[in-house]
């Protein structure tokens, strides 16, 4: 068997394959030219939260952003990043030496026009989509006082069945909004349906 | 009644409550997995305390750098029932430190002290 020689730049790829630096650097370029400084897609944990989050703070504290800015979007990335991992549809559970319960989806930091922005997208049963688009278009044509008096009505109510938070946890998400939030369901199966939402700060 | 002091954890705030000495601060960081898991045990001492501190001064530091949504909500919680008790005449102190930087929880303070009708409320900006 003959092992083929690198070329100058090259490594060792499979024939005929597209070369492996290329392939990914065209992908990474991708996500650099969308001014994205943090993606994550796939099973989401507290503990990548936690890490993820750290990072992001110490990167914005590095780039000299100002204390509130940083506070905003860390508390935006919380709070998208734990309802991905209450809501999501696509989750597995099972013991590894504890319970562990993983939920899949995505979560994007970066800047465009001189703002940051955080998306977050996953998998939503289809169930859950009419009463979570009627309080997003609720958020969605408050203004800024109405969704702070929003915020405080429903931090003095009990929680609503099931909602394990949810409410007052995009309320939180639009509160810190520097414009109105964004989002978007495309159904992706009989029953399931892809969420984005999109928050600039 | 036996003092709650538990150390901070990455995502949990330290607690620490000298019931005997009418002391109580919260400080740190607040975003768990489960706002109940972390503030039941601590709503449950405060609750106890409240019923048996009668003519003693209560003091409550709040030291808190950020806390989610349902963290939020336990705050709340708690802030109601510390007026709630200084409504039957316990006097209750609560101090609300926050970096002079930080407007968030700046905000917080504001928001939480409006609904104080019997606690005595202090926002204090902290030192640089």
């Amino acid at each position: 068997m003959t092992i083929p020689a690198p070329g100058p730049e090259g490594g060792n790829t499979a024939s005929g394959a597209e070369r492996l630096a290329p392939h990914y650097r065209t992908f990474k370029h991708m996500l650099d030219a969308r001014g994205i400084l943090f993606s994550f897609s796939g099973y989401l944990s507290e503990g990548i939260l936690y890490s993820l989050g750290d990072t992001l703070r110490q990167k914005m504290t590095l780039d000299d952003t100002d204390v509130t800015t940083i506070k905003k979007v860390f508390s935006v990335f919380i709070e998208q990043a734990q309802n991905i991992i209450r809501y999501s549809a696509e989750k597995v559970l099972g013991t590894v030496g504890k319970n562990v319960e993983l939920s899949s989806g995505m979560v994007i930091i970066g800047t465009e026009n001189g703002k940051f922005f955080i998306v977050c997208a996953n998998t939503i049963l289809e169930e859950d989509v009419p009463r979570l688009r009627q309080r997003l278009e609720l958020l969605q044509k408050m203004d800024k006082d109405e969704i702070k008096a929003y915020y405080k009505e429903q931090l003095r109510e009990a929680p609503e069945e099931k909602s394990r938070g949810a409410t007052i946890g995009l309320i939180e998400i639009a509160r810190r909004a520097s414009e109105p939030i964004e989002f978007d369901f495309e159904r992706i199966e009989s029953d399931k349906f892809f969420f984005c939402l999109k928050v600039s700060i | 009644m036996e003092n709650l002091m538990i150390a901070a954890t990455e995502r949990s705030p330290e607690v620490e409550f000298d019931f005997a000495a009418g002391r109580l601060s919260l400080k740190g960081e607040s975003y768990p997995e489960d706002a109940s898991t972390v503030f039941g045990p601590i709503f449950a001492a405060l609750e106890r305390f409240l019923e048996q501190v009668e003519g003693r001064d209560v003091r409550f530091d709040f030291n808190l750098i950020y806390f989610n949504s349902s963290s939020a909500k336990a705050l709340m919680n708690m802030f109601q029932l510390l007026d709630g008790a200084a409504e039957r005449g316990v006097k209750i102190e609560v101090n609300w430190f926050y970096a002079p930087d930080d407007e968030t929880m700046q905000e917080f303070g504001e928001d939480f002290s409006e609904d104080l009708e019997h606690v005595t409320f202090n926002l204090v900006a902290t030192g640089d």
